[in-house]
């Protein structure tokens, strides 16, 4: 696979076989070990994809991720030392798209690296170049979307589960089922992410995001898009 | 608040019993006083009076030497004598008997004995009688010269019923003193229990572990000094509690710093094994086996210190619950899938919600199949989930070599290695059982282990069955009655 990956980690020996790993995946690697200097190389550089540390020494990790967030929606791994829901809400509030807890083993790093690169790289689908939710326009060739006319910026995540959603409106979409859909989760994951990402493009695109009309939650089984006029 | 009754009412009872004594015993000597005094100045008086009228008035008559019945009649002796209150009688031996009234008929025979004797021989002699039902003083004794003995009888009724009103004014004033003491000892009992009231709140407060309550040393007395000894007891026992509160952080607090401070070069480690273990197969024979064993170890290392980190955050109190509608069916389904799949699950409802945190179901039996896994080779492991009428209960049973039922109570301990033969290659951690028992109790559950018949181990959940039934509707699932009698809301089935 053929993809450049900005790796921000301060301990050498997990900094070191994290990007021979990496390599061995036939990804480029470009190391960085402390936030202000992986700030510097992703602004000098292209990357397909950016690994982050959250503990970083003179500039956290969160930090750079939204620094990054201001100019890119490159797909960013956050490695976090701890799997608590404020962790995982703080790393996703701050721009990430995914996680990936310590200690972890480097092939499934690999393959969460893959999968968040092979998103990235997804062709537009060309079938249905317009999609609607109630006021939204849903543009899946051009990836944006509009409510009376205005962009709405979505970070990549929130716009594939969107249209994941939309695509299948009136559709009960289980939290696991939409891990596996949208991150590529294949197995037992962390259904904190689905939440956090909802609640995050909810707060963007509804009209009210205490009371949702578009995007709902069914307890106890999943999410799912209103229907088309049947709001 | 405690109840001091008993010691109130018997030391109200004493003091009250105290005063009531006190008051019939000077009631009964003041009226025996007063009783005497007032006979005694009646008879001095009445003796004063008869030695005048003997010595004086009867002599000034005239009478002659052995007076009649009618010299005395004569004499208006008696009329004088009734003026002042007094009837007359005159003995004139052989020549009759004088009355001033005929009340007194009799009289004679009902003085004492001794009394004539000494009137004849000069004296004057008096007695108490009952003169017709009226109480009454006779005085008698001889007139100077005349062969008469006179009998002065003197009405003194009101002498008794003075006395009979002091004892009534006494009873009365013994019997107002007796309530008002009733009162007045209520009060003094409460206030000699207050203090031993005051520390039974005290010790209360404790109780509840506020070690700082004192007892408040307001009194240099018994109780005083006994406040000190409790409340010196109280700091010398609150100041042992934290140092061993003090001690017991320290240790917790070390635990989670070292693995904490653990957990960077494990993080190496595990993903330097995890390149190793990719590519063993290159490596040369001689070295290949120590690189096998290198990422055995290392996966074993990993295990423990997570559930150390795990373990130290309950410790901490760091925990908390994230309860949701959860599909327990399709939850069971998802982890016997992920941890041991050849387990057979049976479920008794196509769903079953119930408002709980799924991530510590998870782990509760993930680590109860993790056990099966280890110890009872994962084979013929089979997972129930009932619903009962006040409980839930996930279970896990394997057909292993089970617990000796004896230990059983001990496999929820922290590093319970029961059998210490046991190769450790086999099993997890020994503290997989322990979190599990630390996310029952947050779910407000428990674990037990039970023998099986015919060999093996059960492991239940039990959880509150109030978990379930909360789901509100809007997921177009309907309502159903499941088979085995559990009230309809705890399952749920979603139309096909």
């Amino acid at each position: 696979m053929d993809a450049t990956i900005l790796l921000v980690e301060d301990d050498p020996s997990i900094r070191e076989v994290t990007a021979i790993g990496l390599r061995q995946a036939g990804f480029t690697v470009v190391t960085a070990n402390d936030g202000r200097d992986g700030l510097d190389r992703f602004l000098a550089g292209a990357f397909d994809l950016v690994l982050l540390d959250i503990m970083l020494p003179r500039m956290d990790g969160l930090e750079v991720a939204r620094e990054i967030r201001r100019t890119s929606t490159v797909p960013i791994v956050m490695l976090t030392a701890r799997a608590d829901t404020i962790d995982v809400v703080v790393g996703l509030e701050a721009g990430a798209d995914d996680y990936v807890r310590k200690p972890f083993e480097v092939p499934e790093l690999v393959a969460r690296v893959r999968a968040a690169v092979r998103r990235m790289g997804r062709h537009p689908d060309d079938e249905t170049a317009h999609l609607r939710l109630g006021p939204l326009v849903i543009d899946t060739a051009g990836r944006t979307v509009t409510r009376d006319g205005l962009e709405i910026a979505l970070t990549r995540t929130e716009f594939d589960l969107l249209v994941e959603l939309v695509r299948h409106a009136g559709q009960v979409l289980p939290r696991d089922t939409l891990l596996d859909r949208i991150w590529g989760y294949d197995y037992l994951g962390d259904s904190r992410l689905v939440d956090v990402a909802v609640g995050r493009l909810r707060a963007k695109v509804e009209p009210d995001p205490a009371a949702p009309e578009l995007i709902l939650t069914v307890r106890g089984a999943g999410y799912k898009a209103a229907r088309q006029g049947a709001q | 608040m405690i109840a001091f009754g008993g010691v109130r009412a018997r030391l109200t009872a004493s003091l009250v019993a105290l005063v009531a004594v006190t008051a019939i015993v000077l009631g009964l000597s003041a009226s025996w006083f007063v009783d005497l005094r007032l006979h005694d100045q009646t008879l001095q008086d009445a003796a004063a009076q008869a030695r005048f009228d003997l010595s004086v008035v009867v002599p000034g008559r005239q009478l002659p030497d052995a007076p009649t019945l009618d010299d005395i009649d004569r004499s208006a002796l008696a009329e004088t004598f009734r003026q002042r209150g007094v009837e007359t009688l005159v003995d004139l031996g052989p020549r009759g008997e004088f009355r001033s009234t005929s009340r007194l008929e009799g009289l004679l025979d009902r003085l004492p004995p001794d009394m004539p004797d000494r009137i004849d021989r000069g004296e004057l002699a008096f007695a108490w009688v009952d003169v017709t039902g009226t109480p009454s003083l006779v005085i008698g004794g001889r007139p100077a010269g005349v062969d008469a003995a006179f009998f002065f009888v003197r009405d003194v009724s009101g002498l008794r019923a003075a006395v009979d009103q002091l004892r009534v004014a006494l009873a009365a004033g013994g019997l107002i003193l007796v309530l008002l003491s009733l009162v007045v000892a209520r009060r003094i009992a409460r206030g000699i229990l207050a203090p031993v009231e005051e520390a039974g709140q005290v010790a209360e407060r404790i109780e509840r572990g506020d070690l700082s309550a004192r007892v408040p040393v307001t009194t240099r007395d018994e109780f005083g000094a006994w406040a000190e000894r409790f409340n010196a007891m109280t700091a010398a026992l609150s100041d042992t509690i934290r140092r061993l509160e003090a001690a017991q952080q320290q240790n917790r607090r070390f635990v989670a710093d070292v693995s904490h401070e653990l957990r960077t070069p494990l993080t190496a480690l595990v993903a330097e094994a995890s390149i190793v273990a990719e590519h063993l197969e290159e490596l040369p024979p001689e070295s290949r086996r120590a690189a096998e064993l290198l990422v055995g170890d290392v996966r074993r290392l990993r295990a423990l210190v997570e559930e150390l980190m795990e373990l130290s955050r309950f410790d901490a109190d760091a925990e908390e619950v994230e309860a949701e509608p959860v599909d327990l069916v399709r939850l069971v389904r998802a982890v016997i899938g992920a941890r041991l799949p050849i387990a057979r699950f049976v479920p008794p409802a196509p769903t079953v919600i119930a408002d709980t945190d799924p991530r510590r179901l998870e782990r509760i039996l993930g680590n109860f199949l993790d056990n099966a896994r280890d110890h009872a080779g994962g084979v013929d492991v089979d997972v129930t989930l009932e619903i009962g009428e006040e409980d839930l209960v996930i279970a896990v049973a394997d057909r292993g070599p089970g617990v000796p039922p004896d230990r059983l109570d001990r496999i929820f301990e922290r590093f319970a290695r029961l059998d210490p033969s046991r190769d450790r290659g086999t099993g997890g951690s020994g503290l997989g059982l322990a979190i599990a028992a630390e996310h029952a109790a947050l779910l407000g559950g428990y674990l037990q282990a039970i023998d099986r018949d015919g060999g093996g181990l059960r492991l239940e959940l039990v959880l509150p069955s109030d978990v379930t039934g909360s789901l509100r509707d809007g997921d177009g699932s309907v309502i159903r009655a499941p088979d085995d009698g559990t009230p309809p809301s705890t399952t749920r089935e979603r139309p096909s």
